[in-house]
């Protein structure tokens, strides 16, 4: 390993760390945003929310992730939908967090007590409010596990956005190997870069996980 | 009628091709799963026992393979174990290592999960009945964890399977690289074959994982968990 | 067996990437042991790894004898770059390149069995020994010779620039502040860094892709091999090769792993024989004639004998 090449490499790995955690961002919004729409739909009984969303979450549980951005990025065009690889990222990202997310917050939803709604609405608020201040952020906390665990799901698997041509960690690294055969110094930097990127998260998680458990009762 | 490229997927022997690409992966799934089951069992088993060193060096494998990208571990292993070693490793058994050594990991966090599930009581009073050490485990966790365990190991299956897709980027010859030969050999012809090629194989990938995930799904219910 | 180290410094290298992840890995089972408030643990041991399992590696190619005694010729080609090397609807490799490897297997007494590469892991391929000779298109540079041992060529080639018919690219100027497409790992990304640093290039890693992104309207040009370029666009209406050579004056030719000399020799010593018989002017006739039809006559193409 030669520190002169991973020297030379390190701005061009740094600004593909950046498009990395813009699109693993966006995504984690996406997926958040999807995630909570789809478990709210469903705690609340919507009508017909319950088929649309059941064959959604089949859809994005059971493909993988490559697969739906080479029919986002290849297929779509030849509809006339022509997406850049960042979009494609995202949605291709926002798709697969979603059904995952929803899970989280399903979870998250039911293990909030009736009566806590019950109670809110008996105290007036309207069940907008009453979801909002009440039931959500009790939710959300009860959650929290299962989303920093997706969150770091997600996180991985942006490093296959580079068959779409975006400019990620992956794509760099492969550049590098099939240019200047830099082989080893190309895979060093990669691995040092996600878990420069992962580790905290991961034991951050882990931290906010013993912390939850032990705020609980008993075992 | 103007070609749409539907016709492409059944000229010649392109949808067996495609079937035969798709093999490849699911021959990989499942032979890693198989490799992950025989070897995440005893690693699950021992992740729970009281020895320190022990628990701290699987818990460093458990971590070391779980917070890196598949991707990455694939790269690290096609492209450097073979520098390393001087052995060739072709893309298949390098995927099927990567996968084997991550699919052990994850199998092992599902029984050490499972067995620690199991409420004291049931080690108190199976020694109380005389039974040793190792009777209790073969005789009444290993058999109650194994019902907890078995909706999430079948869960890995279609994990592993979705995971497969990745192989394609170490130049294994599976489903997409069959499909995008067929795409390029029908370029002139056919230019809008991508669209029903990449569709026939996202739906390819549904209809192995869809069963899979419906069983752990009917298991877990029947199991009553 | 002919015994040639392989280069110490990727063997080093690629244990101490290894090392990383194992090192990165005790930093995650120490924290999370430390905050499991168990007393923090004493093991020092944890740190050598077995991960790094060595073996006294030797090179790892076949030479002439090896590959009959097997009866097998591993040949790397590109499965989606026609009409040079493809798949067709049977399964069946074929391309100018497929009709040399076909020779060269026929001529061995082997049998020869055709290995997809994509054109950023040509090099890997020989130098891990999963292939025994690259027939990929696979252009004569001086980096690539430090990795390689090219054999004598077979083709020449240049760069070429493929845009469309609406808004052609004629001259490389023009190329400033377009969004060009390029495959990964070939001649044309490495000229373009080299003399064009500040052009905007997308990078795709099959042929497949490129052309698809050409022709979804991703980037406004595309720069590879002349030949490519001018076969592709003779095929496909509404593109065109604006810029027919651009960069130096290239050759293609074939590539065994690092110090393969015999089946180098071997290898040569067939090609000034096929060379005799005009071998690639009939495969041009055989695969190249029906894509470029008289936009190009074969001599500007094809090599014979090894001789430029």
């Amino acid at each position: 390993m030669e520190l002169s090449v991973l020297r030379a490499y390190l701005p061009a790995y740094l600004q593909a760390a950046e498009a990395t955690l813009a699109i693993a961002g966006l995504g984690l919004v996406g997926s958040t945003l999807l995630g909570l729409v789809i478990a709210v739909a469903q705690y609340f009984r919507w009508p017909g929310a319950r088929p649309v969303t059941a064959v959604y979450v089949e859809l994005s549980r059971n493909t993988p992730l490559v697969v739906q951005l080479f029919f986002l990025y290849y297929g779509l065009p030849k509809l006339g939908l022509v997406w850049g690889s960042g979009v494609c990222a995202v949605v291709g990202l926002t798709f697969l967090g979603g059904s995952y997310m929803a899970e989280a917050c399903r979870s998250g939803l039911e293990a909030v007590e009736p009566h806590q709604s019950q109670s809110a609405l008996a105290l007036g608020l309207g069940p907008g409010p009453a979801l909002r201040h009440v039931v959500l952020p009790q939710a959300l906390a009860l959650a929290t596990p299962a989303f920093t665990a997706n969150a770091i799901f997600l996180i991985k698997e942006t490093s296959v956005v580079s068959i779409i041509a975006y400019p990620d960690l992956v794509y760099v690294a492969k550049d590098y190997i099939g240019n200047d055969y830099n082989t080893s110094e190309a895979l060093a930097l990669l691995v040092a870069f996600y878990l420069v990127i992962l580790l905290p998260v991961s034991l951050g998680a882990a931290a906010w996980e013993r912390r939850l458990r032990h705020a609980g009762f008993g075992d | 009628m103007p070609a749409s490229g539907i016709e492409v997927l059944f000229e010649g022997r392109n949808l067996v091709r495609l079937l035969g690409g798709l093999w490849t992966s699911l021959w990989i799934a499942l032979s890693a799963m198989a490799v992950s089951v025989v070897l995440g069992l005893p690693m699950g088993v021992l992740m729970t026992s009281r020895h320190r060193l022990v628990k701290l060096v699987l818990r460093i494998y458990l971590e070391a393979i779980r917070v890196l990208p598949q991707l990455v571990l694939l790269f690290v292993f096609y492209f450097d174990l073979t520098l390393v070693t001087g052995v060739n490793l072709s893309g298949e058994l390098a995927a099927l290592i990567v996968f084997a050594l991550w699919g052990t990991a994850e199998m092992g966090d599902l029984v050490r999960g499972a067995i620690s599930a199991i409420p004291r009581h049931q080690y108190q009073s199976a020694a109380a009945l005389g039974l040793r050490p190792t009777q209790v485990q073969f005789h009444v966790v290993l058999p109650q964890s194994a019902r907890r365990l078995l909706p999430l190991a079948v869960n890995l299956v279609t994990r592993m399977i979705k995971t497969t897709s990745l192989i394609v980027l170490i130049g294994v010859v599976e489903v997409l690289k069959v499909g995008q030969q067929i795409i390029d050999r029908n370029r002139f012809d056919f230019p809008d074959a991508a669209l029903w090629v990449y569709a026939t194989i996202f739906l390819l990938y549904f209809l192995v994982c869809f069963p899979i995930s419906r069983l752990a799904q009917a298991l877990e219910r029947k199991l009553d968990l | 067996m002919s015994t040639i180290g392989l280069a110490t410094r990727p063997r080093r290298a690629a244990a101490s990437t290894l090392g990383l992840v194992l090192a990165a890995a005790c930093l995650i089972g120490l924290a999370g042991c430390a905050a499991d408030s168990d007393s923090g643990p004493d093991t020092s041991a944890a740190g050598s790894s077995p991960a790094s399992a060595t073996t006294g590696s030797s090179a790892n190619f076949r030479d002439v004898a090896q590959i009959q005694a097997d009866g097998t010729i591993r040949i790397g080609v590109f499965s989606d770059k026609a009409p040079f090397g493809s798949v067709d609807a049977q399964g069946d490799y074929v391309g100018y390149d497929i009709e040399y490897g076909n020779r060269i297997g026929q001529d061995l007494g082997v049998e020869v069995e055709y290995v997809p590469v994509e054109a950023a892991s040509r090099v890997s391929f020989l130098e891990t020994g999963k292939v025994d000779l690259i027939l990929a298109n696979f252009t004569v540079t001086a980096e690539r010779a430090e990795k390689v041992d090219f054999l004598k060529p077979y083709m020449k080639v240049a760069l070429g620039v493929a845009s469309p018919e609406s808004a052609p690219i004629t001259d490389v100027a023009q190329l400033a502040g377009q969004k060009i497409i390029v495959v990964k790992g070939t001649t044309a990304e490495t000229y373009l860094a080299s003399q064009y640093p500040d052009y905007d290039v997308i990078k795709y890693d099959q042929y497949t892709e490129a052309t698809s992104a050409l022709l979804d309207g991703r980037g406004d040009a595309w720069v590879t091999d002349n030949t490519e370029a001018l076969a592709w666009t003779t095929q496909n209406p509404g593109f065109v090769t604006g810029i027919a050579s651009l960069g130096p004056a290239d050759t293609i030719a074939g590539a065994v792993q690092k110090g393969n000399t015999d089946l180098a020799a071997w290898l040569n010593n067939e090609l000034v024989d096929l060379g005799k018989e005009d071998f690639f002017h009939q495969d041009y006739e055989l695969t190249l004639k029906s894509v470029y039809g008289d936009v190009v006559s074969p001599d500007e193409l094809v090599v014979e004998g090894g001789q430029v």
